[in-house]
């Protein structure tokens, strides 16, 4: 049951038709890694008013960081970034449950990190750990949002095989790259956004448009493309489902 | 026959597009497929996640047909 207080927090989008509340307050997600991605979906979530956010990330904060990962503050710096990030989200919204896993997600513990969850955020920032994010959650058939920036270019996609491609079938952990990634902060942004919006719709059991495709974004002449992702018969994680 | 490759993000400037600000125009031969085109063309396939036509996603293994318009996209991964 909702609480006057959070008839009233929500009204506004209780007036969408198939919104339901009380499914959203119910709702755990994971959000693994909480940088720019992740900062963008978390505030969101927990405005949206998602009851349990799950939310991990062995990283502190950089000042290199602040040109968007908008969950921190200068007086964040050196500070770990889930306590941080739990610190924003419940000064948002106190009604939110924040679970805070001071780690980085790995072959060990991804299993037990995505126990419980309806849905994951993928706010990664290298392929490797994404690899890690996709085999596991295909092994417990957990949905995840994936997303991924460079500069200007961003993509989001939904990925819950075997109904729909995985990650591995569109690329090879091998594409990592070493350096420094270059990126304007309004990139994650766009992107966390439309991974957000793209959660919340599944909890809703709404349409999310997403699933089994892929949004490229690109800010230098703001065009937006939405492919279809064929299954890759050969792919490694899921072609055996 | 013809194909017109477009590209994304960083792929860009290895493109050297022709056509356009983005377009770049390929007379190879029918029944290569499109990594071998790349390599033909000076780009090097690691260079490419994955290339989409018609709003279909591609993989490098794809033999082009003429007229294709295929856009060629970088892999992303920061965060």
């Amino acid at each position: 049951m909702l609480s006057d207080e959070e008839k009233e927090r929500y009204s506004r989008q209780i007036l969408i038709p198939g919104w339901d509340q009380e499914r959203l307050k119910r709702a755990t997600v994971l959000i693994v890694g909480l940088g720019g991605l992740g900062s963008a979906s978390a505030l969101y979530l927990a405005a949206a008013g998602i009851g349990r956010l799950r939310i991990c990330d062995g990283d502190r904060v950089e000042p290199s960081d602040l040109n968007r990962q908008t969950l921190y503050s200068e007086s964040s710096l050196g500070l770990l970034k889930v306590e941080e990030a739990g610190r924003r989200i419940s000064a948002l919204n106190p009604s939110v449950v924040v679970e805070k896993l001071d780690v980085f997600m790995d072959s060990q513990n991804a299993g037990e990190l995505m126990e419980g969850c309806q849905v994951i955020v993928d706010g990664l920032d290298n392929l490797k750990s994404r690899f890690i994010l996709n085999q596991e959650s295909f092994r417990q058939r957990i949905p995840f949002v994936f997303g991924a920036v460079h500069g200007w270019l961003g993509y989001a996609g939904f990925f819950h095989p075997p109904e729909t491609s995985c990650l591995a079938c569109l690329m090879r952990p091998d594409f990592d790259r070493p350096e420094r990634v270059p990126v304007s902060g309004v990139t994650p942004g766009t992107i966390g956004l439309f991974q957000a919006g793209e959660v919340i719709k599944w909890v809703l059991g709404l349409h999310t448009p997403l699933l089994g495709r892929l949004l490229i974004y690109d800010g230098t002449d703001l065009s937006f493309e939405i492919i279809s992702l064929g299954k890759n018969p050969a792919c490694p994680v899921c072609s055996k489902a | 026959m013809v194909i017109y490759l477009k590209a994304g993000g960083e792929l860009r400037t290895k493109l050297k597009p022709d056509v356009d600000d983005y377009t770049r125009r390929v007379e190879t031969e029918a029944g290569k497929a499109l990594k071998d085109i790349l390599t033909g063309i000076g780009i090097n396939p690691a260079f490419v996640a994955f290339a989409f036509k018609d709003g279909q996603m591609k993989r490098l293994d794809y033999v082009p047909l003429d007229g294709d318009v295929i856009t060629l996209q970088p892999p992303v991964s920061g965060g």
